[in-house]
């Protein structure tokens, strides 16, 4: 038996597991449907494929939730995971359903997919036969992944380094590669059998004023301890930032750069899709409000060519919203999808160049790094703050990179830290912004940049 | 000054606490920030350890409401904490409150300084007049 097969029994072996019945998930997967893998829809390529957020605790609300989507043409599913299973707390998670359950009232933040089980769960997805995606936030996501790809999901977002340092303060870091690494395995072995399981990373990090270059950077290595285990399909993806323009260059970088990184590990046989969230930070209070902001980040993601959208609601300020919200978002998105044509070809190819230059500079230093493996490599540079995420609350993370907005809403970053900035880059981006300010009136910059969309 | 500052309990909210270090940075202050999710007895070792003059919890979530009750009986236990200036910000309370009746409670629990949704500059200003205030009235005793 291989060492992945042992570590999938003794994962698989965990006391809020019902048998898990290996063989007949391996059939269940050789003759799912087509249509419950999203790879399949990618390479049919009609359209943008539109993508909202949503879980509920319990299996009635989530079924109910899916109908509305259903009923608003959604393309792909979402399944939100609740945090207590992103955290391994199954105990909990079982104690929070069963009062969800009995109460009718939700006492989880998404739906607990191992306490609910695959052969529960795999009932619901085979029902509406459409592709769904698993969003959670989990650094140890072993036994989910193996529930979600059991019950039909053939989507699985995250990854070791976009999953952990916007999450957490302190899970070790060098743990979470490893623990992805199984994730990615397992995705590739189940991927020979039907249509590749596809994979995606979270671009928008903290959606807190981060680089595109940061972002990118993340983005190619993610793809990179991917691809290097054999997935054959994957999603890089960042978030609306705050200027379309930034936005454009920013889509046309990471797909030119994808692409680029992905042959020099000989994967170019591997599909690679541009998934952009609509926008991630504070949101306005004011629903209409929400409402334009969404509909903005829909023109842009057409401007940017991506291949998939990710959706916001109007209630997005007040809370988790309700389904009706929910499903309202995707009909206004497929409505303004539907009559956007004749979009204009915008090229910067000032910024495009600035911009690859910086992640060129940083992918370089990363793989100077002494370490054997990939992820080592990846691990060490994090360490020593060649990759450094603004406002990460992870202790790994240096915070010594400050950014800020110019006069046009781009980020600039005007203070690099230990990130291999090249000195040219580093002088256009300070050239762009105001620096005669004292720090106190930066910080109250950077307070007002975070909050731009309010 | 030395400064030891974080947020309290299991709250997960890091943007101010950037942003809080940067202001104290750039006003001259030496800052130990122990970022996110610390717990008091974290917050009461790092003062110890660095020899802080300011103790600044901030919280957003509102969770400080129950972990404040503690800071008096945990305090107690440390030596050489005597002098140091307790300050707490942010949103105080789960929900809404007012400041009229969060600012005496949190007196109570033994902070000097309270700033439930006051700015940041301003509430750093509050900071510098009470180490004035205190100043001066030590020079005069």
């Amino acid at each position: 038996m291989s060492l992945l097969q042992e570590e999938r029994e003794i994962i698989l072996s965990n006391e809020y597991v019902d048998t898990f019945d290996f063989a007949e998930v391996a059939e269940f997967v050789k003759n799912a449907s087509k249509d419950l893998f999203i790879s399949h829809h990618f390479k049919k390529k009609n359209k943008m494929l539109v993508q909202p957020r949503g879980g509920f605790p319990t299996y009635k609300k989530q079924f109910a939730l899916y109908e509305f989507f259903v009923d608003a043409n959604v393309d792909v599913l979402p399944l939100t995971i609740d945090s207590n299973t992103r955290l391994n707390d199954y105990a909990t998670s079982k104690k929070m359903l069963r009062l969800s359950e009995e109460n009718d009232v939700d006492m989880l933040n998404g739906y607990p997919l191992v306490n609910h089980g695959y052969r529960t769960t795999r009932k619901m997805i085979t029902n509406f036969n459409k592709p769904v995606s698993l969003r959670h936030g989990t650094p140890d996501a072993r036994l989910l992944i193996e529930t979600a790809i059991a019950s039909g999901i053939f989507e699985i977002e995250g990854g070791p380094i976009t999953y952990l340092l916007p999450y957490s303060k302190n899970f070790p870091l060098d743990k979470a590669f490893l623990y992805w690494k199984y994730v990615e395995r397992v995705c590739a072995n189940y991927s020979k059998l039907n249509e590749p399981i596809n994979r995606e990373s979270f671009g928008p990090l903290t959606a807190t004023l981060v680089p595109p270059s940061i972002t990118i950077v993340i983005q190619l290595l993610e793809m990179l301890l991917s691809l290097e285990e054999g997935v054959k399909s994957f999603s890089v993806s960042f978030a609306q930032q705050g200027s379309m323009n930034q936005d454009i260059v920013t889509g046309a970088v990471l797909k030119k750069l994808a692409k680029h990184y992905a042959a020099e590990i000989d994967c170019s046989d591997a599909a690679i899709h541009l998934v952009y969230h609509q926008w991630m930070g504070a949101f306005p209070m004011n629903k209409d409000y929400a409402e334009q902001l969404i509909n903005m980040a829909t023109v842009i993601a057409s401007m940017v060519g991506a291949d998939k959208i990710i959706t916001k609601t109007r209630e997005e300020a007040s809370g988790i919203p309700t389904k009706e919200a929910n499903a309202k978002t995707v009909s206004n998105t497929q409505y303004t999808l539907g009559i956007l044509n004749g979009l204009p070809n915008v090229v910067d190819e000032e910024e495009e160049e600035m911009l690859t230059l910086q992640v060129k500079a940083i992918m370089e230093a990363v793989f100077n790094d002494p370490a054997d493996t990939l992820w080592r490599k990846v691990f060490n540079s994090i360490k020593n703050g060649i990759i450094d995420v603004p406002f990460s609350p992870h202790i790994i993370n240096h915070n010594n990179m400050i950014t800020i907005r110019d006069a046009k809403k781009n980020i600039r970053i005007i203070k690099r830290g230990n990130v291999p900035i090249p000195d040219r880059c580093y002088a256009y981006d300070k050239a762009q912004c105001d620096l005669t300010k004292d720090t106190t009136s930066i910080v109250n910059d950077i307070i007002h940049d975070i909050g731009i969309m309010q | 000054m030395k400064v030891v500052t974080g947020v309290v309990g299991n709250d997960i909210h890091v943007v101010a606490n950037r942003l809080i270090e940067l202001s104290l940075n750039a006003r001259g202050y030496e800052v130990f920030n122990l970022g996110v999710n610390t717990y008091l007895e974290e917050f009461f070792d790092a003062a110890v350890e660095t020899g802080a003059d300011v103790l600044m919890i901030s919280s957003l979530n509102g969770e400080a409401e129950g972990w404040s009750r503690e800071v008096k009986l945990l305090k107690s236990k440390y030596k050489n904490l005597d002098d140091i200036i307790m300050m707490i910000g942010g949103n105080l309370v789960v929900g809404t409150g007012n400041a009229e009746d969060i600012v005496p409670r949190y007196k109570n629990y033994g902070f000097d300084i309270v700033c439930h949704q006051v700015d940041l500059n301003t509430g750093l200003d509050l900071l510098e007049t009470f180490i004035k205030d205190r100043d001066t009235k030590e020079s005069n005793e």
